[in-house]
């Protein structure tokens, strides 16, 4: 019996066709996962420059995320029916259909966001965003940092990379409260920006959620390596 | 290839269990998974360090496995791991070879019957133990006779006792819907899964305690082998079962417990669920999703 720890942990198998479809499918899961990250960083960006061709990039790519869900959705299902997966194959087939979903729904925020930036590009004044750029640009790196890290420790089955993903979400809601107390001494002071104020605290709050995603992707991950259920536990 | 067996303490603490309490169904415990869920299981039959020799050959290497009362246990792993010759110790079938030995013990609850024991006697085994082969195998007689044929041996003669107990057999193989009409045609008439299933209720007919499944669907169709699935899950509610079977999907849905071995050694006794889900061994993993070989 061969020492399967040393081999990637979707090959092996004696039916090459089942070793294909299992790569294909964690391969289309990483690659939309790196359109998603993209998006994010360009949504961000689009928002901090008031750039109304890299709001347009996002919402136009925005249709390939869509697409990307539906096939990789499609092909964790045909496996599943095709070739009954168990134990760690059945682990990746599920997990990397709910990996879609937390994909997409990260890839929903940027679009939000990138909206907001093409409004900003219109000439809303933009004294809330440059109140909380700081924020915003820190927020960004460690949405996509925990992105990156997220889809990486899906791409080499990497469960300690996954759980330090975990970890750093806190760091990330602490990010969150202090930007939104900045904005609401903001909001005090000056109460003529409130329309964008409040649409500044949804683009934070749209970091946020993606981290959240982020997050529940590492756990998935820990699930497929090693069948813990990581979801709603405590660090 | 790791030899340790997942639940071998849990194994043993059945058969001390027993032993020190005297109760009738010893109880064993085993944690389930991560969230420390525990079941508890009454132990029909203790297996502990059995281990089986053809001539020099040990064939099976210090087996421990609680086989769980009116539950469904399946052995799984490659050919030669010894999972037929496992299965066959229960009712000494062995003892039909010269040059064969058996050492440890298989305890049969509630009386404490070691069936490999040697002063034990195999007929008084195969009385209590029932067991269904990979090809049907009936009697040249009628289908009546077929599953009369143990009642008459044991010595039931009352001709409405054995229609009763004949009929009853057939419904607990769900096979007297299809025959009942024509008891008395030959047995060889009938198609292989229905010849399967009179055969389970010929095993029936006896009110065996263990029912023994060595590969009981490989000869037939998928329509035939989903009864003979459907006919295993409901048989839990009156008899003890083990099958042996080469096709893991049917041991994922039929058993409640599977056992995987190797190379005449339990590597792994767990609830199926677990086993099929999340395996503790690297060995069974490579199994059963088909990286083995």
């Amino acid at each position: 019996m061969q020492d399967a720890s040393l081999a990637d942990p979707v090959e092996g198998h004696t039916s090459k066709a089942f070793d294909g479809a299992l790569t294909q499918l964690r391969l289309h899961a990483v690659a939309m996962g790196g359109l998603v990250i993209d998006q994010v960083s360009t949504a961000v960006r689009a928002l901090l420059d008031a750039d109304a061709n890299l709001a347009q990039t996002v919402l136009a790519r925005e249709p390939q995320v869509n697409d990307m869900e539906r096939t990789v959705d499609r092909e964790a299902f045909e496996l599943i029916a095709l070739h009954q997966p168990v134990a760690g194959d059945l682990r990746m087939a599920t997990a990397v259909s709910r990996i879609t979903v937390e994909l997409e729904r990260a890839g929903d925020e940027s679009k939000k966001i990138a909206r907001f930036a093409g409004r900003m590009a219109g000439g809303e004044p933009q004294g809330p965003v440059r109140a909380v750029a700081r924020y915003l640009q820190h927020m960004a790196e460690l949405t996509t940092g925990m992105l990156r890290d997220a889809v990486r420790a899906l791409d080499e089955s990497n469960s300690e990379l996954a759980e330090r993903v975990r970890a750093r979400d806190s760091e990330l809601d602490a990010e969150f409260a202090a930007a939104l107390r900045q904005l609401l001494t903001l909001a005090m002071q000056d109460q003529r920006y409130l329309g964008v104020t409040i649409d500044t605290v949804f683009a934070l709050k749209g970091l946020e959620r993606i981290g959240d995603h982020a997050k529940n992707i590492a756990e998935q991950v820990v699930f497929i390596a090693s069948g813990r259920d990581m979801r709603h536990k405590k660090n | 290839m790791e030899s340790a067996v997942a639940n071998e303490d849990a194994a043993r603490n059945a058969h001390n269990s027993a032993q020190q309490t005297g109760a009738s169904t010893p109880r064993v415990s085993i944690a389930v998974d991560d969230t420390r869920k525990v079941r508890t299981l009454n132990v029909k039959a203790a297996v502990d360090n059995l281990s089986f020799y053809y001539g020099q050959h040990r064939a099976l290497k210090n087996l421990t496995i609680p086989i769980a009362e009116r539950q469904v246990t399946a052995l799984i792993g490659p050919s030669g791991c010894g999972k037929s010759t496992f299965l066959r110790c229960f009712n000494r079938m062995h003892d039909l070879q010269p040059d064969t030995r058996y050492e440890g013990s298989i305890t049969l609850h509630p009386d404490d019957l070691n069936l490999v024991g040697p002063g034990v006697d195999p007929i008084e085994v195969r009385m209590r133990i029932g067991m269904v082969f990979q090809k049907p195998n009936p009697f040249p007689k009628s289908i009546f006779e077929n599953v009369a044929y143990g009642l008459r041996l044991r010595g039931t003669r009352n001709r409405a006792t054995l229609a009763e107990e004949v009929e009853k057999a057939l419904r607990g193989s769900a096979l007297w819907d299809e025959v009942k009409d024509r008891l008395q045609d030959s047995a060889l008439a009938l198609s292989g899964g229905q010849m399967q299933r009179l055969c389970i209720a010929r095993a029936l007919a006896t009110t065996p305690e263990i029912l023994l499944f060595d590969e009981p669907t490989s000869a037939l169709d998928p329509i035939a082998t989903a009864k003979i699935e459907e006919l295993i899950s409901t048989l839990r509610d009156q008899v003890t079962v083990l099958i042996v079977t080469h096709n893991m999907q049917q041991a994922a849905r039929v058993s409640d417990y599977t056992a995987f071995m190797y190379l005449g050694e339990l590597i792994e006794f767990d609830e199926a669920a677990k086993i099929f889900t999340n395996p503790a061994k690297k060995a069974t993993e490579d199994y059963i999703t088909g990286r083995y070989g």
